[in-house]
């Protein structure tokens, strides 16, 4: 029984990156609006988050800052950096991104990718 | 691809990685006791080699300090590219924001305006903290730069547009973003004029545990502060500016 | 410990599910602020103070801001070309796709 919940518990990180990952993906296939579209696209970037952090993840470990302790064992501080910059990389992004929706929509007034689709303009 | 299509190759992708993905989570080592030998490498020889006690900072600014100049670049560049989308076709007037037809126009209340005032500089002066603390606690310039910028939001709520429009200078606060992603080019420059690899560390790296060590990481870590400042104040700015009456229209804003 | 990561971890699952399944733009954003609020305490249980200080300050303030200010434009652009005569649509309000809410 304890076993079992432990393999749940070493699963439960990969299942929750892939569920993100996976129910991200398809509300952007199913997406009817473009910034619904753009919400769900920072879903997906969560998703790998998660999977870095818990990647660096260590069982009664402390953070990786020694200013009040010496240097002792420690989590991961390479993972850290990697999530940290790109989360404030990734809304820079996403910003650039609702520019272009703005504009798509002074051009063309409407925000549905199905009204916006090439072969029927 | 009609949806259909879509959601169909979606799922047949879908069938075809879970199998493998089940495989190799199903064999991972288990949660919290991987193997870390690059962390524990940092970890064991950071504070003695470099000065400093924040290893995520270290990490971040000198050990992989090319990567994070390339990180600052993708922020240039994608600030960059909304003002250019966003500045083409702009009206004349700066002062009025726009107005939807058919909605009431609410006064501001005091408490907002009091509350705005009193923490908006307090936020504004915890984000320089955060900055200046990059090497000794949790910080650096990534978030207090965002907290800076988030500060001038404040200012937004209790001022009102005008106000705040006042307050922010286009052209300072670009120059302050081009400033900050200059200054950590430079610092690599330095190290080079020195006869070091480039973003080698070659400042006195000071002592452990105070405010200034650290060396050429404390400078690169302004320069970082300084651009995503200005980044994401720029980037509030020409959002901000969209909502903007386009033409010569006559609302009288009382609240912004 | 172990029980609260997980717990986390679950939570964090659902509050994504929540961003990805709310349909109406609007409704989404407040999503995206606990979805941000979410992520921040599992990166604080992952012993990581400096990336959830980020995901705080962007997921919960910048972000949503980004978003909320997009659509105002956007509904302020639509409701000023209608009187115009202009045939454009205003913001659509979507709603064919099964299991939405109903628009506001």
């Amino acid at each position: 029984m304890m076993a079992m919940l432990e393999r749940v518990q070493s699963l439960l990180p990969w299942a929750v990156a892939a569920w993100l990952l996976g129910i991200g993906l398809y509300a952007i296939l199913t997406s009817r609006h473009y910034v619904h579209l753009i919400g769900c696209l920072s879903v997906v970037q969560a998703s790998t988050y998660v999977l870095l952090l818990a990647a660096g993840y260590r069982h009664n470990a402390r953070a990786p800052i020694f200013y009040t302790h010496a240097p002792s064992v420690a989590v991961d501080p390479v993972v850290q950096a990697l999530v940290l910059t790109d989360i404030v990389i990734g809304a820079t992004v996403t910003a650039l991104l609702l520019a272009l929706v703005l504009q798509l929509h002074k051009r063309r007034g409407t925000l549905d990718p199905e009204k916006l689709r090439p072969m029927r303009s | 691809m009609t949806p259909r299509v879509r959601i169909a190759v979606f799922a047949l992708a879908v069938l075809c990685l879970l199998p493998a993905f089940a495989h190799v989570a199903w064999h991972m080592p288990p949660f919290g006791a991987h193997p870390l030998p690059y962390g524990d490498a940092i970890n064991a020889a950071g504070t003695r080699e470099r000065h400093v006690t924040n290893m995520i900072s270290a990490v971040n600014f000198d050990y992989r300090g090319f990567d994070t100049l390339g990180e600052e670049f993708m922020l240039l560049c994608a600030v960059t590219g909304t003002s250019i989308l966003l500045r083409g076709n702009r009206g004349e007037r700066v002062d009025a924001p726009q107005q939807v037809p058919g909605r009431p126009i609410r006064d501001r209340s005091d408490g907002v305006v009091l509350i705005a005032r009193l923490i908006g500089p307090v936020t504004i002066l915890f984000g320089l903290y955060v900055i200046l603390h990059a090497m000794t606690t949790p910080g650096g310039g990534f978030q207090g730069g965002v907290i800076v910028a988030s500060g001038t939001l404040l200012v937004f709520l209790g001022e009102g547009y005008r106000g705040w429009r006042r307050l922010m200078r286009s052209k300072l606060l670009d120059g302050c973003e081009g400033l900050g992603a200059t200054l950590y080019a430079l610092c690599g420059f330095a190290s080079m004029l020195a006869g070091l690899p480039f973003l080698q560390n070659m400042l006195p790296l000071g002592e452990v545990k105070d405010l200034f060590s650290g060396g050429l990481m404390l400078l690169e870590n302004l320069g970082v502060g300084m651009a995503v400042a200005g980044g994401f104040a720029v980037l509030f700015l020409e959002f901000l500016e969209e909502t903007r009456v386009a033409s010569d229209g006559d609302e009288e804003e009382s609240g912004g | 410990m172990s029980l609260l990561i997980s717990l986390l971890f679950l939570l964090v699952a659902a509050t994504g599910t929540g961003v990805a399944l709310s349909r109406v733009p609007r409704r989404q954003v407040m999503a995206m602020a606990a979805n941000g609020l979410s992520l921040t305490l599992l990166f604080m249980a992952l012993q990581a103070p400096d990336v959830a200080f980020s995901e705080l300050t962007v997921g919960t303030a910048a972000l949503p801001l980004l978003f909320l200010i997009v659509l105002a434009s956007v509904r302020a652009d639509g409701a000023a070309k209608r009187p115009a005569g202009k045939a454009t649509e205003a913001e659509p309000e979507p709603s064919p796709t099964p299991g939405a809410g109903a628009p506001p």
